[in-house]
């Protein structure tokens, strides 16, 4: 369903991503797990091109897509602008900073892109929205300014403003890291519930103990390369000496 | 000092007072007209600083550098007498002024937009992007209405600003506040009653604006926007 | 209207007039913002005393202060202020001290900024690793403080530069005063008051990128401690 070809990046001087590969199967659950500044947020990013790749082609739902710049051709820059918000309209992304929309209620956030991108006259977004926000339990905070949420519940809203679009494949970026510790386990759970329902998702995490039960395969990551891919069980007894490095550091 | 004149006397202010009143609302009438069609035009040359077209990005920086420069005394006479000389455009006066001030004001208002804009943090435009919103949807539905919020004080404090610099329209006659007090004061011999009373009028004029900006900024903050770190002070460029 | 022919030759005639009349214009600004960052320092002190009546005093002050248009503190000093009281100021010294309550209501503001800028953890913190009240407000808060305050002081300076050119209304014989003059003796007003222009423009965008460039300078020193 997704498949990362030869995806290469840096950022000036820095190489963050080296000729990285991977594919996701439909239903797959892969997590990405590394230390940190490996390259994990910024793999994630190129999926869906909001940062976009220097070399290499994502290829999702059998369309290929490159990263495109002409110096000259400006029609040609804007067509392929236009383009670009198909693809991401696909792919939900949760960012580990919520990115909820300040200016917008609850609703107002989670219906703009039903509105705006699924074309969706507005009375029907509002449905839409109402049920998605209902699914991560926020139906009694519809009107509500995100300055008036907590942090888990901001997370929540970002979640349902994804969902509502009905993606193919969901993106989490350390989605619970800015969460106080009591609210983590909340989002999880909604995860959980899209593994459940059989949700494509690849999600970066440093919550070890979550990773290892709902993978189906786990990536590590370590300066740019994707160093090991392997089930849970076969991650646990890894033999490579950064991974097992990473593993033991961070399970104490 | 001869005790058959009063110390203050502000009878002769008190018997003007049509003219300076005319005055007053003619001064207000300039620096509204003047602050909106400055935000119209540094909204436009903050786009396009912030574009991607070498050319726009250029003519931008080179538009707000010069009349963040340029003083208004001198903007105002180029304006209105310079443009004469030069293009034999004569424009009346109330105009020129209401030209000159918007030309001024847009110089800083594009500035102060601009680093609004760019305040809205990135993850709010990702966040926008990831969701499928083209770029133009991510500006007009994100960035904007965020980066509103955002200018909205320092626009205030720009508006502040016209209404004090109308004074210096003055020099070319537009008949507003300070105007009517020279020539009064003139008339009447009695420069201290008549400034000090232009002064109270510029006071309330500018008090009152503050109010009203602080007033819409609570009724934003009402609705959801309590993110004051991100306000901008650039106090210096408002003298 | 004919067309008119411009005749720059004008400026080099008069360059040695103009030069002095901008010399009379810096020193103005510079006068204006020495009384300026007096006044400031001294509201802004009254601000932080703890008696309240001090605070709202200086408040008022420093309001009223920046709601006064230039120009009409020009003309109530000038002529208001001198004919009601006998106080005879001379143009120079009206102008300055008119740019000095201007610029001095917004550094008070300035001072005020950068002293409550600094929050209270970063002294708790100097004390905590031990260093004694010296060292924390020269290592400490100073640094802090100076780098909120340095560039707005400049940008001020650079709005008392712009503020001085209206001081010839007064008769204060700055650059637009020569070149007013020169005019109505050449019937070149556009030369001269472009040349004006063009060196105020010259003038206030050097100090303005100076103080631009300060900032980052300083700001960037922030981010990399
Ligand atoms: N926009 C950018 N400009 C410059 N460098 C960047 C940018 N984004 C990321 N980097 C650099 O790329 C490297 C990889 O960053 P990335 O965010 O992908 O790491 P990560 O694995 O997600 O780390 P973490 O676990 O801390 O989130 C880092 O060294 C980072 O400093
Ligand atoms: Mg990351």
């Amino acid at each position: 369903m997704l498949e990362i070809k030869s995806v290469s990046k840096s950022f000036g001087e820095l190489h963050v991503l080296k000729d990285v590969n991977l594919n996701v199967a439909k239903g797959e659950v892969v997590c990405i797990i590394g230390p940190s500044g490996s390259g994990k947020s910024t793999l994630l990013r190129c999926m869906n091109f909001i940062s976009p790749p220097d070399s290499g082609e994502i290829v999702f739902d059998k369309v290929s897509w490159r990263s495109y710049r002409s110096k000259f051709n400006v029609l040609a820059n804007l067509r392929y602008e236009k383009k670009l918000p198909q693809l991401r309209a696909e792919i939900g992304m949760v960012f580990q900073h919520f990115n909820v929309f300040p200016h917008m209620t609850t609703l107002e956030n989670v219906s703009l892109g039903l509105q705006k991108v699924r074309k969706i006259k507005k009375d029907e977004a509002k449905q839409v929205a109402t049920k998605s926000l209902e699914q991560v339990g926020l139906s009694d905070k519809l009107q509500v300014y995100p300055d008036q949420l907590s942090g888990g519940q901001k997370q929540r809203v970002a979640i349902a403003r994804a969902l509502a679009l009905n993606p193919k494949v969901m993106l989490f970026d350390e989605v619970t890291s800015a969460l106080d510790p009591e609210l983590v386990s909340g989002i999880l759970d909604e995860i959980r519930r899209l593994v459940r329902e059989g949700m494509t998702m690849i999600i970066v995490t440093h919550e070890m103990k979550f990773a290892f039960q709902v993978a189906h395969r786990i990536v590590f990551m370590d300066q740019g390369k994707i160093v090991q891919v392997g089930t849970p069980a076969e991650i646990r007894n890894t033999q490579e000496p950064r991974a097992k490095a990473f593993l033991s550091s961070i399970l104490e | 000092m001869d005790n058959s004149v009063p110390l203050f006397d502000f009878a002769a202010v008190w018997s003007s007072r049509a003219l300076l009143l005319e005055g007053f609302g003619i001064a207000m009438f300039c620096a509204t007209a003047a602050i909106i069609l400055a935000m119209i035009i540094g909204l436009f040359i903050a786009l396009m600083r912030l574009s991607n077209s070498r050319i726009l990005r250029a003519f931008a920086f080179v538009y707000t550098q010069l009349f963040r420069g340029v003083p208004l005394y001198v903007l105002v006479i180029w304006v209105y007498f310079g443009l004469a000389i030069v293009a034999n455009i004569n424009l009346p006066k109330i105009p020129a002024g209401i030209i000159t001030l918007a030309l001024l004001n847009s110089g800083y208002l594009s500035e102060t937009f601009r680093s609004g804009i760019l305040a809205v943090s990135v993850g709010q435009s990702e966040a926008g992007a990831a969701i499928g919103l083209t770029k133009r949807q991510i500006k007009r539905f994100i960035v904007l209405p965020q980066a509103f919020r955002i200018v909205l004080a320092p626009s205030g404090n720009q508006f502040v600003d016209a209404i004090k610099d109308t004074a210096i329209l003055s020099i070319i006659g537009v008949p507003e506040l300070m105007r009517m007090a020279q020539q009064q004061a003139d008339l009447f011999y009695r420069p201290f009653e008549f400034y000090t009373t232009a002064g109270i009028l510029y006071f309330i004029a500018v008090m009152g604006v503050t109010k009203l900006f602080t007033f819409i900024e609570k009724r934003m903050s009402r609705i959801g926007f309590t993110n004051s770190s991100q306000k901008l002070t650039n106090v210096g460029e408002y003298i | 209207m004919d067309k008119y022919d411009f005749s720059w030759r004008i400026i080099q005639e008069n360059l040695p007039e103009l030069i002095n009349g901008l010399i009379i214009t810096l020193q103005i600004s510079v006068a204006g913002m020495a009384f300026a960052l007096l006044f400031g320092l001294f509201f802004a002190t009254l601000r932080f005393s703890q008696y309240r009546i001090l605070n709202i005093v200086s408040n008022s002050i420093v309001q009223v202060g920046r709601s006064l248009p230039l120009f009409v503190l020009l003309f109530w000093i000038y002529y208001g202020l001198s004919l009601k009281f006998k106080i005879n100021f001379t143009d120079f010294q009206a102008g300055a001290l008119a740019l000095g309550i201007t610029g001095g209501a917004y550094m008070a503001e300035v001072f005020r900024g950068g002293i409550t800028a600094i929050d209270k953890g970063q002294s708790d913190a100097a004390f905590a690793i031990g260093l004694n009240r010296m060292q924390t407000s020269r290592l400490i808060v100073l640094p802090q403080a100076i780098r909120i305050i340095l560039p707005q002081t400049v940008n001020i300076y650079v709005g008392l530069l712009k503020g001085a050119t209206i001081v010839s209304v007064i008769g204060v014989a700055d650059m637009i005063y020569v070149a007013q003059y020169v005019s109505l003796e050449t019937f070149r007003p556009f030369e001269l008051y472009s040349f004006a222009g063009v060196v105020f423009i010259a003038l206030t965008l050097s100090v303005a990128s100076f103080a631009w460039l300060l900032e980052r300078q300083l700001s960037g020193k922030s981010r990399r401690g």
